[in-house]
């Protein structure tokens, strides 16, 4: 069974992470979404042997990261779930392309490695950027932000629920986890025979609690169509921020 | 299975979020519509939360010693109906995408279309509904979501597999990808389809009304295809024709020599031409999908600019200036 404490504790350390008061921090969300979403899709743009273009693209990770005072480690574990696949394509890639780009020294280097390594740069600076947007960005002001979007609003709120649900139906499965285990002996995982009931299980026990927490929020007043948010000042740093990144995001790609 | 923004090119990956989001506003709008809305969102918050949970459960098989996940879009759709598991599918799949950097930003609705759109809204009602359409019974809950299971992963696996070749990030020829994709997701599939059967057996189980009542309101359920699909194919129509008003006038070898080696390498023809017009509809969007001019290929070394030892010490040098900058701001900060 995978650290499901571990798991629990990583949603979290985002969640506190998030709560920092840095200039990173204190950026409209907006600014940050598309930002992000900008400097991801400049990367993406980049040809399949463009390794050494990239290069200039490496200060944005390592600028914010500094700005926002975020732990390189935890971040880098985070980087390792995408890591198989792109892997995968990159080493095909070494095998089907053999050609020699250029030589360093005695060394010829293929237009297959060059594309692996490229693949690995992309995927490394487009996995920051969205973790940046999250670790500096509470969920909260994220689902705020996406209202404004016009993302409707019930999809926000499917949104909101699942995740606030994750936390609690993370505990329940982490007890219940324990229990399995205590009884199993030394086997490890869960049985297929008994998955039913056991995720059948949690569904159910998830089912009567929500349906308890509804009628509790809805006796409180609570309706799904809720005012809404106020709107967040977009400040001078806000508007030179995303005018910055976008600039020198396209003025390295077209030069 | 979730793809990367690494392996995607903007404007595949830009397609697919308009397509994903416009399925996910049509969905709202469906179930804005209908009275059960307000009493079903928190049990979608719920069921989307336990998929999310169960995909971290390791399942053994005995006898093998092998271990899987769970993807969830059937189940999902099993127990919710297909609109609301589709929305609840795309809430995990952002959740996903967001905390735990599974599935880029950008890849964002490619993920939303294979494994919500493709599971949910197209076979669950395809295939899943009418093989339960005479009555639940163990049995039948059983058959129908081993084979939507497995239908949906085989269905997911291929547009995959398209998806990165019309992006032109692998060098790997259709037929080998193909190969290598399909027969491992045809055992995830039936594997996922077994573990979805068991948890909707046993919430038949304990609870039929869940699964029942929400059968029953066929108002949420029975969302028109030919709707769904008439959206899709003139999305497909708008998009293709925007993008081909950016594409290079001369499209690469690479569409003809994927044809090439597929047919002739992996003696698979009955197979693509079976696909042939999806595949020649995919074939002319990859022609008009290079719309960044300066594409370097492999073919075309002239191209490869930059890329030479001196290319790749100024790399070095920048990121060591990069490393530099971050270093320096980190100790002025704490000073």
């Amino acid at each position: 069974m995978p650290d499901l404490s571990t798991r629990v504790r990583e949603i979290r350390a985002f969640d506190s992470l998030a709560a920092g008061k840095t200039v990173i921090h204190n950026l409209n969300p907006l600014t940050k979404i598309l930002s992000t979403f900008v400097f991801i899709i400049i990367i993406a743009s980049f040809g399949r042997y463009d390794f050494i273009r990239l290069a200039p693209y490496l200060f944005y990770p390592f600028v914010v990261m500094a700005l926002a005072e975020l732990p390189y480690k935890l971040l880098l574990s985070r980087i390792l779930i995408v890591l198989p696949f792109c892997l995968l394509a990159g080493i095909t890639n070494v095998i089907f392309e053999r050609t020699t780009a250029f030589t360093v020294g005695s060394i010829a280097i293929s237009f297959g490695v060059l594309s692996l390594a490229t693949i690995m740069l992309k995927m490394y600076l487009c996995v920051m950027a969205a973790l940046f947007l999250i670790a500096t960005t509470k969920i909260t002001d994220l689902t705020k932000e996406l209202r404004r979007l016009h993302i409707p609003m019930i999809f926000v709120i499917i949104l909101e629920m699942t995740f606030r649900y994750i936390g609690v139906l993370f505990e329940e499965l982490y007890s219940m986890a324990t229990a399995y285990k205590l009884r199993s002996g030394s086997k490890k995982g869960v049985n297929i025979k008994h998955i039913g009931s056991f995720l059948g299980q949690l569904l159910l026990r998830g089912f009567d609690r929500a349906e308890r927490i509804h009628t509790a929020m809805r006796c409180r007043g609570y309706t799904l169509y809720q005012v809404a948010p106020r709107r967040r000042k977009i400040s001078g740093l806000d508007i030179f921020t995303l005018v910055f990144v976008c600039f020198m995001s396209i003025l390295f790609r077209v030069m | 299975m979730h793809m990367a923004d690494a392996l995607l090119s903007p404007a595949v990956a830009m397609t697919m979020n308009v397509v994903s989001a416009a399925a996910i506003g049509i969905s709202v709008k469906k179930i804005k519509k209908n009275e059960l809305g307000e009493k079903i969102i928190p049990l979608m918050g719920v069921a989307g939360a336990m998929v999310f949970a169960a995909q971290m459960v390791d399942i053994t098989i005995p006898l093998t010693g092998s271990s899987g996940h769970l993807g969830g879009g059937i189940l999902l759709a099993g127990l919710l109906g297909s609109i609301p598991a589709f929305l609840s599918m795309a809430a995990i799949l952002i959740i996903q995408c967001l905390f735990f950097a599974d599935g880029g930003l950008l890849a964002l609705g490619s993920n939303i279309f294979v494994l919500g759109v493709v599971p949910c809204l197209l076979i669950y009602p395809l295939i899943f509904k009418p093989l339960i359409k005479a009555g639940l019974s163990y049995k039948r809950i059983s058959v129908a979501s081993i084979i939507s299971a497995a239908a949906g992963l085989q269905l997911g696996a291929f547009i995959v597999v398209l998806l990165t070749l019309l992006s032109r990030i692998t060098a790997l020829p259709f037929g080998t990808f193909l190969v290598l994709m399909q027969p491992i997701h045809l055992v995830i599939g039936i594997f996922e389809g077994i573990i979805t059967a068991a948890v909707l057996c046993f919430v038949y189980n304990m609870r039929p009304e869940i699964i029942t009542s929400l059968r029953s309101d066929e108002g949420l359920d029975n969302i028109s295809m030919k709707k769904i699909l008439a959206a899709f194919a003139v999305l497909a129509v708008v998009i293709g024709g925007a993008l081909s008003l950016l594409a290079s006038e001369h499209p690469d070898g690479l569409e003809w020599s994927v044809e090439k080696t597929t047919a002739r390498v992996f003696g698979i023809e009955t197979e693509l031409e079976a696909e042939g017009s999806i595949y020649e509809n995919a074939e002319s969007i990859q022609g008009q999908t290079a719309f960044l001019p300066d594409y370097a290929f492999a073919s075309d070394p002239d191209n490869a600019f930059g890329t030479s030892l001196s290319g790749l010490i100024g790399a070095f040098i920048t990121f060591l200036a990069a490393g530099l900058c971050g270093f320096v701001i980190t100790k002025a900060k704490k000073s």
